[in-house]
């Protein structure tokens, strides 16, 4: 007997666990692991914990302590030493191998996407049994309907082989915990690490109820990053069935633009519902892009943009971005005004990088900045940004007055939604 | 309240119900495949206005079919695969998306059987209109964008309509028809129960399960808007059975009195010159041209999509050769096979299709049995579960399907 046994998930599901005077116990129908994140480089995050064993005619869990897997032979035995049933909250730490795992999507988290789980690899050593990779392969499809041998023999017969394909247990994290009584946000725990738009392409991929309960898992910052970053459908899907407060803390997080492009999109009395949750501050700039029609150049701009009076010096301007911390697109083009917000000027941050920290900002904008009026066409601003390369355009009213600006990444993802439906 | 929301409340609904409409519509225009053109003019030669009445019961079931198709994914935002897979385990997973992918290359077979045989008619050898339209279908697909597609198809779907030209000028005998309609009639043999099996297989064919419920979710509908996708689906269904019905109408009224019997569509458009005029010929040739390239597109690149997304291989045609191999491989492969099928000389090519619709007709109770399974299964569906009527129906077809099958395949073995 070695010291490590590896074993397959379908190797041992359907086997018979026998009692240490060689009597059949029961039938093992499922395996139970410890699914609760205890820290980092914990080990037992992945142990089995538990056993669903069927003795006769009763199913229950079992504390996997007593229980050993030795391979003799090629054959798998699982050895039970005593019985002792596992106490509740060591079921509702757990999350079942096959009926919450096996079959169902997962996220590769390396990979940034998803996949689906054709078997687990799990291992055991002295200090017990433990699951270390998931089977995505095609081998594993070919060893649970039991046609891996054979197949491989005939393909070895042409020198083909069948990549085996696995994640590391670490690397993996499961989405379906409908059967469990798991805290959400603490079982989602590594999706925190995934860029907001690699989530949003798995959320898309994810059915109605699991991308719901992995979005409300996210952090609010996090979840109005990544609610930005969706389609428009699932935006709406998770914006409708978010409850009220919630989905207003999240619409507050996000760019006024892309706030006001959902809310568009929801019935009047939801809209409505949502402004008044909202601050006032956000519902506010929100409520004034809503009174755009689509085809105008207000629908598309952000309010959120950065200005200052002309005499503010270089120094000044500096100080205030570094306490406000604002957004990268806020960065793109930064405006002057006089008064009643008359856009007099424009700079950016290498203006401000190049000058002497004590000049004021007059005296080094861009006199007459090129700008768009908010009512005017969609179309004229595309012409605008690429004849002068710009990366933010201000959008001022009739009066010249500073409503805000249009961003040249709202304007590519315009152009491209445009291009995909006149088609 | 804010000016984007308040443009025009009816031209808001209007708006809602263009965007909302296509899976239905689509689906029932690609179930008119070069496959079910084929069924439906042979058996119109056979037994002339004999069998129109298996459209009625067919009608239903495929209506009650597609709501349930169209509600699980609505409701659960998944593809019928991915529910299969998760609720029903890899072996059953396994056999019916081999089932299915066999029978789709057959399928696939029989469109650009229709390829061949409607361009013969318009004098263009198949060895040259098959590789060029399969080029074509691949190219559309890989490079071109879904909606694109859509588009082309959804005009495609109208140039359907030829059929009813067609019917109508080969001068049917409307009182027969209706007399035909209200007294069923089967004979009980062989010959007749095959083509019974054939019609409604052909009609309700397995694939547009998976397809109609994909459609549907990449749509974004939601249960609020329900009833515009039953209007919808209605449609669809319409557009299948009335296409079926002309088809029908025409090869009856013209072929089954002069005792001409026919193997394949082509056929029927050959068959049709000397009585309905060249004209007729060239149109039904048409409709079977433009329906065997919509089927061609759709099957190879649909079967593609839910083999990958049961087994959970990379897919989409926005991924690259690298990221999703399995799906390119299998989208690629069941085009070529066909093409080569067809372009083989002598290729079994009836064989063929009669097999891939025995399959068919032992898939279709499986997936039927695993999709009432599933729709009534609280935890999936909610308070979306099956009413009893829409059981009820759903468990009838599937017994009849399933004796009618287990029919066709056991007698053979006796002999006729």
């Amino acid at each position: 007997m070695t010291s490590l046994t590896t074993f397959y998930l379908s190797g041992i599901i359907g086997k018979v666990a026998f009692g240490a005077d060689g009597d059949a116990i029961g039938t093992i129908k499922d395996l139970l692991v410890n699914a609760a994140p205890t820290g980092q480089n914990d080990p037992s995050h992945q142990m089995v914990t538990g056993v669903k064993l069927k003795i006769r005619n009763e199913t229950k869990i079992y504390s996997f302590k007593n229980f050993r897997v030795v391979k003799a032979r090629e054959a798998l035995n699982v050895a039970c030493t005593r019985l002792s049933e596992l106490r509740k909250e060591g079921v509702d730490n757990g999350m079942l191998l096959v009926e919450n795992f096996l079959d169902k999507q997962i996220v590769d988290l390396n990979g940034r996407k998803l996949v689906r789980v054709n078997d687990v690899r799990l291992a055991t050593i002295p200090t017990g049994t433990y699951a270390v990779a998931v089977d995505i392969g095609i081998e594993g499809i070919l060893r649970r309907i039991g046609m891996s041998v054979p197949i491989k023999g005939i393909l070895s017969l042409f020198r083909v082989n069948i990549p085996a394909k696995f994640i590391l247990w670490d690397d993996v994290q499961a989405i379906d915990y409908s059967n469990s009584n798991i805290r959400l946000s603490k079982s989602y725990a590594k999706l925190h690490t995934l860029h907001p738009s690699d989530l949003a392409d798995i959320l898309e991929e994810l059915g109605k109820k699991s991308s719901m309960s992995v979005f409300t898992a996210l952090d609010e910052e996090k979840a109005a990053d990544v609610l930005e970053e969706l389609e428009p459908h699932v935006q709406i899907h998770i914006v409708e069935n978010l409850p009220i407060d919630k989905a207003a803390d999240v619409l507050e997080k996000m760019p006024a633009d892309e706030a006001a492009d959902i809310l568009d999109e929801l019935e009047d009395e939801k809209a409505e519902l949502l402004l008044n949750e909202m601050d006032t501050e956000s519902s506010q700039e929100v409520r004034e892009l809503l009174e755009y029609p689509d085809n105008r150049v207000g629908s598309l701009m952000t309010t959120d943009i950065l200005s200052f009076m002309p005499d503010v010096t270089v120094d000044e301007i500096v100080a205030d971005l570094r306490k406000k911390k604002p957004e990268p697109a806020e960065l793109y083009n930064m405006f002057v005004t006089e008064s009643e917000d008359k856009l007099i000027g424009s700079f950016n941050l290498r203006d401000l990088v190049v000058s002497d920290p004590g000049t004021p900002i007059k005296d080094i904008m861009r006199k007459e900045p090129k700008f768009l009026y908010d009512n005017q066409k969609i179309d004229d601003i595309a012409e605008l940004i690429s004849k002068y390369n710009l990366l933010a355009v201000a959008v001022v009213d009739e009066e010249k007055q500073l409503q805000g600006m249009v961003v040249v990444d709202d304007v590519v993802e315009d152009l491209i939604n445009r291009r995909r439906t006149k088609r | 309240m804010y000016k984007r929301l308040r443009d025009s409340h009816l031209l808001r609904k209007v708006g809602v119900f263009l965007a909302i409409l296509g899976p239905g519509i689509i689906t029932g225009s690609v179930d008119n495949d070069a496959g079910g053109i084929a069924t439906y003019s042979v058996a119109g030669a056979m037994y002339g206005y004999g069998l129109i009445w298996t459209l009625i019961p067919s009608f239903i079931v495929l209506l009650v079919i597609q709501e349930m198709n169209a509600r699980m994914g609505i409701v659960t935002g998944k593809g019928l695969s991915d529910l299969i897979r998760e609720n029903a385990g890899l072996k059953i997973t396994f056999f019916i998306f081999v089932g299915l992918l066999l029978s789709n290359i057959g399928n696939t077979t029989t469109e650009l059987a229709g390829v061949a045989g409607s361009m013969e008619i318009f004098g263009v050898s198949k060895y040259i209109s098959v590789p060029i339209v399969a080029i074509m279908v691949w190219v559309l697909v890989v490079k071109g964008t879904y909606q694109i597609a859509e588009r082309i198809f959804l005009i495609f779907s109208i140039s359907l309509l030829t059929y009813v030209v067609s019917a109508l000028m080969s001068k049917p005998h409307w009182g027969e028809i209706g007399m035909a309609v209200i007294h069923p009639r089967m004979e009980m043999n062989t010959r007749s129960l095959s083509m019974v099996i054939a019609l409604v297989g052909t009609t309700i064919a397995p694939w547009m399960q998976f397809y109609m419920q994909s459609s549907v979710i990449e749509k974004g509908l939601k249960m609020k808007n329900f009833k515009l996708t039953l209007i919808d689906i209605a449609v669809g269904c319409v557009v299948t059975i009335v296409v079926a019905f002309f088809i029908m109408v025409a090869c009856g009224a013209t072929l089954n009195p002069n005792g001409i019997i026919i193997n394949e569509a082509k056929d029927a458009a050959l068959a049709l010159k000397p009585f309905a005029g060249a004209l007729a010929s060239q149109v039904f040739a048409f409709g079977l041209f433009v329906a065997s390239v919509f089927s061609a597109t759709i099957l190879p690149l649909a079967t593609a999509y839910y083999i990958s997304e049961a087994f959970g291989f990379e897919s989409g045609i926005d991924k690259k050769w690298d990221e999703a191999k399995e799906f390119y491989i299998l989208y690629t492969g069941i085009l070529v096979i066909s093409a080569i099928i067809i372009l083989m000389p002598n290729a079994p090519l009836i064989k063929i299709s009669i097999w891939s619709q025995v399959l068919n007709g032992i898939l279709l109770p499986v997936v039927l049995v695993s999709m009432i399974l599933l729709i009534n299964n609280r935890k999936i569906m909610g308070d979306y579960v099956n009413k009893p009527i829409q059981n009820f129906i759903g468990w009838s077809a599937v017994i009849l399907l399933t004796g009618l099958s287990l029919l066709l395949i056991i007698l053979p073995l006796f002999g006729n």
